[in-house]
C-alpha cells in the first residue's frame, strides 16, 4: 500500500496543491451546478415560507419542532470531525492528519455555517433574531440566559468564529505560497491580503506555532461543550425522551461519529475530483476508517445506555416512547437509524474493506444517514408521544417545504466547500512538507543504523 | 442596561412558587374546575374564540393539527372493554395551567414567557421569536403557535367579521406563541379600576374570565387565591390541594382521600394553578 | 351558587338604546374615503360612547328559541361580545357556546345586503320600494287563501303583526315549523299533565330518568337545565348527589354525563318505562287500576327483552327511584321520533304520574298574560300541510321567513319542486339559503344584534317574563330591514289609516308595551319614557304576578298501545339516528365559523359530518373511522366518513344534523352531508309528525378513506393508565365538605 513519497520534492507539493486551485475539471462544474440548484430549492423554500408562515412546513400542535431542529443537530455534530484531526490529532502530534485536516477543518466551518442557517430558519420570526443576542438596549432587556437554546446560540456562534479564526491562523503559510506562486488579478490582492505579509521568518514561525497551539487548545474543550449544550437543549428539557442524564456525551461522540464519517466521504471525493492521490493516500484513509469505527462503538455503547436508562428507568413515559420508537409510526427510521449507525460500521473491522473506495463511500454515506436518521429520532417522536396523550400525534409528516430546505442544505454544505476548495489550498503544503520532511528524516536515521531492514516498512 | 438586571431578572420573576412567609401579593390568580358539574358543552371554548380573538383556521388546518382552541374540552371514555360506555363520558377543559414552576419560562431564549407578579404565566407576543422551545416543554401542550398569518387569511376575519376583534386584546401575526392568558385584560382592568378605587378586586363576580362567565354549569370558579374570602381559596382549602406542594398530604392517605381536588401532572411539579374537582359516578346504578 | 353578580358591577352602566340613539357604524370599512360618511369627532357624540369604554346593553340571544337574556358589550359603537344577563331567571347570566356565536351572525360577511329579484340563478337588486311595490302587486287578485305564510316559532309582537297581516289580506294561512322541535312531546304533556310545556325542575329532583331528553345540549331550554343541572349534582337543600340515568339509543351530551347510561333497542323507550312501572307496582309503590292493568304484560323478561336492558339494571333504577324523591322523569326528541312517538312519550309521561312527580317536580309554568304574544311552537305537521297545499297548487304566494325547508324537509317530500309551483315566493333571510335560492323575492334581514323585539320564551323557567330585544349596534348594512319593519310596511299596504301612527316597528313596539304598561309591572311609574328606557335596560319584563297554568293530570293509560319492537329489515338493517348539536341544531346556524370549529362534544369531529357506528357492528361489515361509507335509505342515499362511536346501538347508526347546506355562505357550503334528505316520510300516529328516528338505512363501503378531522388524537379517549381524568364513586366522595 502506497503512502506519501518521501522524496516528493516540494516544489511538486506547491504544483500540485496550487493546480487544485485552477482549472476546474468539468466534474467540479457540474457539482458546483448541482449544489447552486440544491440551495436554490431551499431559497425558493425558504422565501415561501417566510411569506406564508411556518405552517407550510406541517408543523402543528405537539410537533412544534422537525427536521430542522434535527438538521440541525445533524451539522452541529458534522463539524466537529474538522476539529477532532486539526486540534486533537495536532496535540497527539498524529501525523498522518497532515494531508488532510485543512478539508476536515473547512467542513467544520462550513457545517456550522449549515447549521446555523437551520437556528434562523426554524425561528417563526426570523425578522426578530437578534432578540436571542444580549446587545445593549434603552429598555434593559436581557435575552434568558436560563435557557438552553440561549447557550446554543452563543456556543454556536463562538464555536463558529474559532474555527474559522482556526482555519485561517492555520492557513496563512500556505496563502503566503499561494501569494507568491499565483498570478497577478484578484486572487493575488486576495492572497496579499490574507498572507498578513508572511515571510517564512523564524519569529513568524514561532509565533504562527503559538497561536495555531493556543487556538487548538481552546478549540477541543470547546467543540466537546458545543455539542453538550445541544444535547442540553433536549436533556435539560422535561419531556420524555429527552431528559436523560447521558445526552451530553452521547451527543458528542454522535458529533464525532459523523464527523468522521463526513470525512471519509470527502476524502473519497477530493482524492478523486481533485487527484489528490498523492496526499490522500490509502494509509491515511485506513486510519480515519479505524478511528471511525472506534467511534461508532462508543456511539452504540452510548446509545444502549440510552434505552436501558428510557426501560429500567420505570417512568413509564419513557417506557412508552421507547416502544412506541420501536413499533410505532416511526418504527422504520429508527431500526434504520440502529442498523446503519450500529450494524453497518462493523464491515469496517475487515481489513480488506479498510481501503477499499467503493465500499467505504457507501459505508460513509450510509453511517451519515444513520447519524441524521438519530438526530429525527431525538425529536420527533417526543413530540408525537410525549407526556399528554390528547394530543398524541402520530399522522404528522414534515412537508416537501422542510424536506426542500434540509435537501438545499446539502447544496449549501457543498456550494461553500467546493468555493473553498478553489480559493484555498485544500490540502495544507507546508504541513505536508513538515511531513514528509520529517519522515525522510526518520528513513534516513534508520537506514543509517541499519534498522530499516528489521522494520520492515517505511513509515511510522 | 445595567448588569444588575442581567442578574434581577430570573430571581424575580422566575421564582418557583412563593416561598414561605413571602407569597403572592395582594394577587395570585387561580382556577378550580369541577368536572362532576362540566357537562362537555363547549361554552366556554367559543367564549375564548369571542374573547380572545381566536382564528378559526378551518377545516385543513385544523386537520394538520393546527387549531387555536385556548381552550380544548376532551372527552375520555372509561378505559376496562365494556360494550357500550355506560357511565357516560369524562369531559376535560384543557387549557393553560400557568404553571408556577412553568416549564415553559425556564426554556424561552428571549425571556418571552414570563412570571408576572400576580401569578399568571405570562406571554409578550412583541417578545416572542417563535422557537416553540416553550411548547416542546410543556407537558400539557395548551400552547399555539401562529403557523400562518392568521389576519390576513382568507376568511378568518374578513370584512365585517374583523369588526369583532376585541380590541383589548392583540390581534396575533404569524411566528408568534399564544396560549390561555386567564383573560388578563379583564384581570388588568379590575386590577385598576380597584387600585384607582383603593381597595382590592372583590370575589363577587367582579372579574370573571370569558369561560368562568359562559360556563353554563358555573363549573369554573376563578379568583384571588391569596384572599381567604375568595371561592377559590376555600375551595383549594376544603380540597386540601396546596400550590407549593407537588405531592399533597392528603394522597398519601391510607386508602386515598375522599376529597376530589387534584391537579395535573403534579408529579412533575410545574404547581399548576388549576385544581381540578374529580368527576363524580353513583354507586348505586 | 348561583348568585347573581352583576347588580354589584357598578362600573358597568346598563343602558337602553332609546329612539334617538346615535349612530355610530363601525370605522375602516372604506366609507371615509369613499366619501359616503363623513368622520365625526368624538368630542360630539354620546354621552356614554367614551372611547376605550364599553358599554352594555340588554338583549335577548335569537341564536335558539330558549330565549336567554344577553348583555352585549358594545365599543366605539361596535358589538363585542355577548355575555348572559343574570337577571334573567332562564339563563342567568350563563350562555352557551351558540349564543356566543351570536356575534358572528351579527357580522356575517355572507349576509344579504339588498333585496334581490331572482330569475332563475341570478339576482337582481332592486330598492325596497319596488320590492313592497312587487309583492303589493303579486297580491291583488289572489284570494287570501291563496297565500301562504311560513314561519319558524314566533311569539311577541312579531307573532301579533303577522297574524294582523294575515288577517288584512285574508288568510289563515300561517304554518309556523320547527323542523326539530319537540313537538310529540308538547302533545303528550298537553294530554298527560295538560299543559304543553311544564317546568322541569332538575335541581329539586334527586334522581333523572331521561328517556332521550338532550336537556344539556340541545332540549328546549339547554342553558336553564344546566344550571339546573350543577345545582342538581351538587345536591341542593341538603340532599345528596341527584343521580342521573339517560335512556337512548344514541349517546348525546347528557348522556355522557349520566351516571348511568343505558342503550336500549331504537323505539323501545316507552316499553322500557312500562317495564319500570310495572316494576315499581311489584315494589309495592300504589297506582291507579288502569295504570296497573296498562302494564301488566309488561314484565322484567319481556322488558328486557324487547329493550336489551337487563332485569338487573331494571331493578336497579327501580330501587333508585323509589327510594329517591322526588324525581323526575323526561321524554325527549330521541323517544318522540317514531311512527309511535306520541305512545312512546305518554308512557314515559305515565311514570311521572306514578312516581308522584307532577306537582313536584314538574310544575305549572307561569304564564304571560297576552295570549295573542304566546309562542306559536312550530312543528313538522304544518310544513307537511303546507307541503300538501303547494303540491295541490293551492297557494299562489308564499312567504317564508325564519325556516328553511328546502334544507330541512325529507327530499321524498319534494318540497322544493312543490315550492316551484307558487306563482310568486317571497323569501326574508339574512343569508342566501337553499329556500332563499329558490324564492321570486329574497328580502335581506337585519341581524337579530340588530333588531327590535319582544319574546314570549315557550319554556318559562320561574316567573312570566317578556324578552325585550334592542339593536346592539347600528345596522352593519344599509339595505337590510327588521322583519318587524317589513311586516308593519306590507300591514300598511292594506291598512294605512290603522297603523299610520306608528312610523316604524320601533314605535309600534313602544306604543305596544306603553299602552299596557300597567299589566308590564309600570303602574308606578308615571312617565313613559323613564319606564321605557327602564325596561330596555333591563332587557326583560318581569311579570311577577303572572298566574300559572294548572296542571290536570290525566292517566293516559287506556290509550297506551305500545308495537312490539320491529323485526330487523334484511334489506335495511339498521336505523338511521339523525343526531341534533347543540351548535348546529337544524342548519341555521352553521355559517358561523366558532360552530364550525367547536368540536362536536362526543366525537370531537369538526368541520363535516360523520356518521356513528358501534365498534361490534363496524367489525362485523369491516368498516374502520375514515371509510367513507354509502348510507341508502328507501329515499336516498349519501356518501359521509365513519367513525367508530362505543356510544350507540350497534343496529343503529347516527348522522347529525345541520351540516350538508349547498348553500348558505362560505362557512357552510360544502361542509358535510345533509341526513334531512335521506328521511323516509313516516309520520307520529297521532300528531303527524315527522317521526325523524324511522328511517331504516343500510350502509356500504364505497372503498375511499379520509383522515377525520377531529380533536381527539390517535388514542382518543384514553388516558394511558395517567391520572388526568379520574373518577370517584358516590360511596367513596364526600361532597358535603364542599364549597
Amino acid at each position: 500500500m502506497k503512502d506519501i513519497r518521501e522524496d516528493i520534492a516540494w516544489a511538486q507539493i506547491n504544483k500540485d496543491v496550487l493546480k487544485s486551485l485552477e482549472n476546474p475539471r468539468k466534474l467540479y462544474w457540474v457539482i458546483l451546478f448541482i449544489a447552486i440548484a440544491m440551495v436554490g430549492v431551499a431559497v425558493g423554500c425558504e422565501v415561501y415560507q417566510y411569506n406564508v408562515g411556518l405552517g407550510v412546513g406541517n408543523f402543528d400542535n405537539p410537533h412544534m419542532w422537525g427536521l430542522y431542529i434535527a438538521t440541525f443537530i445533524f451539522w452541529i455534530g458534522m463539524s466537529h470531525s474538522g476539529t477532532l484531526l486539526s486540534a486533537i490529532l495536532h496535540l497527539m502530534h498524529a501525523d498522518w492528519r497532515k494531508p488532510i485536516y485543512r478539508f476536515a477543518e473547512a467542513m467544520t466551518t462550513f457545517s456550522l455555517m449549515t447549521a446555523g442557517l437551520f437556528v434562523a430558519v426554524h425561528l417563526g420570526r426570523i425578522w426578530q433574531i437578534y432578540f436571542a443576542l444580549p446587545y445593549p438596549n434603552m429598555r434593559q432587556v436581557w435575552p434568558n440566559f436560563q435557557s438552553p437554546l440561549l447557550w446554543d446560540a452563543m456556543a454556536i456562534f463562538t464555536y463558529l468564529s474559532s474555527s474559522i479564526l482556526f482555519l485561517y491562523i492555520g492557513m496563512i503559510p500556505d496563502l503566503a505560497i499561494c501569494r507568491d506562486n499565483m498570478h497577478s488579478g484578484w486572487r493575488r490582492k486576495l492572497y496579499t491580503a490574507l498572507a498578513l505579509g508572511w515571510e517564512g521568518t523564524d519569529r513568524q514561525w514561532r509565533n504562527f506555532r503559538m497561536t495555531y497551539l493556543t487556538i487548538a487548545c481552546f478549540l477541543i474543550p470547546l467543540a466537546v461543550s458545543v455539542h453538550s449544550i445541544v444535547a442540553s437543549d433536549f436533556g435539560m428539557s422535561q419531556q420524555p425522551g429527552w431528559h436523560i442524564t447521558s445526552f451530553p456525551p452521547y451527543f458528542v461522540a454522535g458529533a464525532l461519529y459523523s464527523g468522521c464519517a463526513a470525512i471519509i466521504t470527502l476524502f473519497i471525493i477530493l482524492r478523486y475530483v481533485f487527484k489528490f492521490e498523492e496526499y490522500m493516500t490509502m494509509p491515511i484513509l485506513k486510519k480515519i476508517v479505524r478511528l471511525t469505527f472506534a467511534i461508532s462503538m462508543v456511539w452504540t455503547y452510548l446509545v444502549w445506555v440510552e434505552y436501558a436508562t428510557a426501560w429500567f428507568g420505570h417512568n413509564p413515559h419513557d417506557q412508552h416512547l421507547l416502544l412506541e420508537k420501536a413499533t410505532g409510526t416511526y418504527a422504520p427510521f429508527w431500526w434504520m437509524m440502529n442498523f446503519c449507525a450500529s450494524v453497518v460500521p462493523l464491515i469496517l473491522v475487515f481489513k480488506r474493506f479498510q481501503t477499499n473506495i467503493p465500499v467505504l463511500f457507501a459505508v460513509s454515506l450510509l453511517l451519515n444517514l444513520g447519524m441524521w436518521l438519530e438526530r429525527w429520532m431525538i425529536v420527533a417522536p417526543t413530540f408525537a408521544d410525549g407526556y399528554y396523550p390528547w394530543t398524541w400525534d402520530h399522522n404528522q409528516w414534515p412537508s416537501l417545504v422542510q424536506w426542500g430546505i434540509v435537501f438545499g442544505s446539502f447544496g449549501w454544505f457543498t456550494m461553500l466547500f467546493m468555493i473553498f476548495c478553489k480559493i484555498f489550498p485544500s490540502v495544507s503544503m507546508y504541513e505536508v512538507k513538515e511531513m514528509v520532511y520529517h519522515r525522510s528524516l526518520a528513513t534516513k536515521k534508520l537506514q543509517a543504523t541499519g534498522e530499516l531492514a528489521a522494520a520492515g516498512k517505511g513509515a511510522h | 442596561m445595567s448588569i444588575s438586571t442581567l442578574f434581577e431578572n430570573y430571581s424575580e420573576f422566575r421564582h418557583r412558587h412563593p416561598d414561605g412567609d413571602v407569597p403572592h401579593n395582594p394577587y395570585k390568580w387561580a382556577m378550580a374546575i369541577d368536572l362532576d358539574a362540566c357537562s362537555g358543552c363547549n361554552a366556554c371554548s367559543v367564549a375564548c374564540y369571542a374573547e380572545n380573538n381566536l382564528p378559526v383556521v378551518g377545516k385543513e388546518k385544523f386537520a394538520h393539527g393546527q387549531a387555536m382552541h385556548w381552550m380544548r374540552i376532551e372527552r375520555y371514555w372509561d378505559q376496562d372493554g365494556r360494550e357500550f360506555p355506560d357511565r357516560g363520558a369524562r369531559y376535560l377543559p384543557m387549557l393553560c395551567q400557568q404553571c408556577e414552576a412553568a416549564p415553559c419560562e425556564t426554556v424561552c431564549p428571549v425571556g418571552a414567557t414570563n412570571h408576572t407578579p400576580d401569578g399568571l404565566n405570562s406571554q409578550i407576543y412583541n417578545r416572542c421569536i417563535g422557537s416553540r422551545y416553550c411548547s416542546s416543554n410543556c407537558p400539557y401542550k395548551v400552547r399555539y403557535f401562529n403557523w400562518y398569518d392568521y389576519p390576513t387569511t382568507d376568511n378568518v376575519w374578513p370584512a365585517e367579521m374583523n369588526m369583532q376583534l376585541n380590541p383589548d386584546v392583540t390581534v396575533r401575526s404569524k411566528g408568534v406563541m399564544e396560549k390561555c392568558t386567564f383573560c388578563i385584560q379583564r384581570i388588568r382592568g379590575a386590577e385598576i379600576d380597584a387600585k384607582t378605587q383603593g381597595r382590592l378586586v372583590r370575589d363577587d363576580g367582579e372579574l370573571q374570565t370569558a369561560c368562568q362567565q359562559a360556563c353554563p354549569t358555573s363549573a369554573i370558579s376563578f379568583g384571588n387565591l391569596v384572599d381567604p374570602e375568595s371561592k377559590v381559596h376555600k375551595q383549594w382549602r376544603a380540597q386540601q390541594v396546596d400550590l407549593d406542594k407537588h405531592e399533597q398530604v392528603k394522597d398519601e392517605e391510607e386508602g386515598g382521600t375522599d376529597l376530589r381536588g387534584y391537579r395535573i401532572y403534579e408529579f412533575l411539579a410545574p404547581y399548576p394553578s388549576i385544581m381540578y374537582l374529580e368527576r363524580v359516578r353513583e354507586s348505586e346504578i | 351558587m348561583l348568585k347573581s353578580d352583576f347588580d354589584r358591577r357598578d362600573f358597568l352602566k346598563v343602558l337602553g338604546w332609546g329612539g334617538t340613539a346615535v349612530a355610530l357604524t363601525g370605522c375602516g370599512n372604506g366609507m371615509v374615503e369613499s366619501g359616503k360618511e363623513t368622520v365625526v369627532s368624538y368630542v360630539e357624540t354620546s354621552d356614554y360612547m367614551i372611547p376605550s369604554i364599553s358599554v352594555y346593553f340588554n338583549s335577548t340571544c335569537a341564536q335558539c328559541d330558549a330565549g336567554c337574556s344577553i348583555t352585549g358589550r358594545i365599543r366605539e359603537g361596535r358589538v363585542l361580545k355577548l355575555e348572559g344577563n343574570p337577571e334573567s331567571a332562564i339563563n342567568r347570566g350563563k350562555t352557551c357556546g351558540l349564543g356566543q356565536a351570536g356575534v358572528q351572525n351579527h357580522y356575517n360577511p355572507d349576509r344579504i345586503r339588498a333585496p334581490l329579484l331572482r330569475t332563475g340563478d341570478s339576482g337582481e337588486a332592486i330598492t325596497w320600494e319596488k320590492a313592497y311595490a312587487l309583492i303589493d302587486e303579486k297580491l291583488k287578485g289572489v284570494s287570501g287563501n291563496e297565500v301562504a305564510f311560513l314561519t319558524g316559532g314566533m311569539s311577541g309582537h312579531l307573532k301579533v303583526l303577522l297574524g294582523n297581516y294575515m288577517d288584512s289580506i285574508g288568510s289563515k294561512n300561517h304554518f309556523a315549523y320547527e323542523a326539530i322541535g319537540p313537538a310529540v312531546v308538547r302533545a303528550a304533556n298537553k294530554k298527560s299533565y295538560g299543559v304543553e310545556m311544564p317546568r322541569f325542575n332538575i335541581s329539586k329532583a334527586r334522581v333523572v330518568l331521561s328517556f332521550g331528553a338532550d336537556f344539556l345540549g340541545a332540549w328546549v331550554s339547554p342553558v336553564n337545565f344546566s344550571q339546573q343541572y350543577a345545582q342538581f349534582r351538587k345536591g341542593a337543600g341538603g340532599h345528596q348527589r341527584g343521580v342521573l340515568v339517560q335512556v337512548e339509543s344514541k349517546m348525546t351530551i347528557t348522556g355522557a354525563n349520566a351516571d348511568r347510561w343505558l342503550v336500549v333497542r331504537p323505539g323501545t323507550e316507552g316499553i322500557l318505562a312500562l317495564g319500570i312501572i310495572n316494576a315499581l307496582g311489584a315494589h309495592g309503590v300504589k297506582m291507579s287500576g288502569d295504570i296497573a292493568a296498562a302494564v301488566k304484560g309488561y314484565d322484567k323478561d319481556r322488558v328486557s327483552k324487547d329493550t336489551g336492558v337487563s332485569g338487573e339494571q331494571i331493578e336497579k333504577i327501580v330501587v333508585l327511584l323509589k327510594e329517591r324523591t322526588p324525581s323526575l322523569v323526561l321524554a325527549g326528541s330521541a323517544a318522540e321520533g317514531y311512527a309511535h312517538g306520541s305512545q312512546n312519550a305518554a308512557a314515559i309521561n305515565l311514570l311521572n304520574q306514578v312516581l308522584g312527580n307532577v306537582g313536584k317536580t314538574v310544575e305549572a309554568a307561569a304564564v304571560v298574560p297576552f295570549p295573542q304574544m304566546a309562542p306559536a311552537t312550530g312543528n313538522t305537521a304544518a310544513l307537511k300541510a303546507l307541503n300538501d297545499g303547494l303540491s295541490a297548487g293551492k297557494y299562489k304566494v308564499l312567504f317564508s321567513y325564519g325556516a328553511n325547508p328546502v334544507f330541512t324537509s325529507p327530499a321524498a317530500m319534494k318540497f322544493k319542486d312543490n315550492m316551484a309551483k307558487a306563482g310568486f315566493k317571497v323569501v326574508f333571510a339574512q343569508y342566501l339559503d337553499e329556500t332563499a335560492l329558490q324564492a321570486d323575492l329574497v328580502l335581506p334581514l337585519d341581524s337579530a344584534l340588530e333588531d327590535w323585539g319582544t319574546q314570549v320564551p315557550e319554556y318559562m323557567a320561574e316567573g312570566a317574563q317578556i324578552n325585550i330585544q334592542q339593536p346592539l349596534m347600528e345596522k352593519l348594512h344599509a339595505d337590510t330591514r327588521g322583519m318587524g319593519n317589513i311586516l308593519l310596511a306590507l300591514v300598511k299596504q292594506r291598512r294605512a289609516a290603522e297603523y299610520k301612527p306608528f312610523d316604524d316597528y320601533y314605535g309600534y313596539l313602544r306604543a305596544a308595551v306603553l299602552q299596557n304598561k300597567a299589566a308590564l309591572g309600570g303602574a308606578h311609574q308615571a312617565d313613559n319614557d323613564i319606564f321605557w328606557n327602564e325596561t330596555l335596560s333591563k332587557g326583560i319584563i318581569k311579570l311577577d304576578g303572572a298566574q300559572h297554568a294548572s296542571l290536570s293530570v290525566k292517566s293516559g293509560a287506556a290509550g297506551l298501545s305500545l308495537p312490539e319492537p320491529s323485526a330487523i329489515d334484511a334489506q335495511y338493517p339498521l336505523q338511521l339516528i339523525p343526531s341534533v348539536n347543540a351548535s348546529l341544531r337544524d342548519g341555521r346556524n352553521t355559517n358561523q365559523p366558532w360552530l364550525q370549529e367547536s368540536p362536536d362534544p362526543l366525537t370531537t369531529i369538526v368541520w363535516d359530518s360523520w356518521v356513528e357506528i358501534h365498534p361490534k357492528k363496524a367489525a362485523e361489515l369491516g368498516i374502520v373511522e375514515g371509510d367513507i361509507v354509502e348510507v341508502s335509505s328507501k329515499s336516498g342515499s349519501l356518501k359521509v366518513q365513519a367513525y367508530i362511536f362505543p356510544g350507540i346501538h350497534p343496529d343503529a347508526i347516527s348522522i347529525p344534523l345541520g351540516r350538508g347546506h349547498e348553500a348558505m355562505g362560505r362557512y357552510a357550503k360544502g361542509y358535510g352531508v345533509n341526513p334531512f334528505q335521506i328521511l323516509d316520510m313516516v309520520y307520529d300516529k297521532e300528531t303527524g309528525e315527522l317521526a325523524l328516528h324511522e328511517t331504516r338505512v343500510k350502509i356500504s363501503k364505497t372503498g375511499e378513506r379520509v383522515i377525520v378531522v377531529k380533536d381527539e388524537g390517535p388514542v382518543g379517549g384514553n388516558q394511558e393508565g395517567q391520572k388526568i381524568v379520574p373518577l370517584m364513586a358516590t360511596d367513596k366522595a364526600n361532597l358535603s365538605k364542599e364549597i
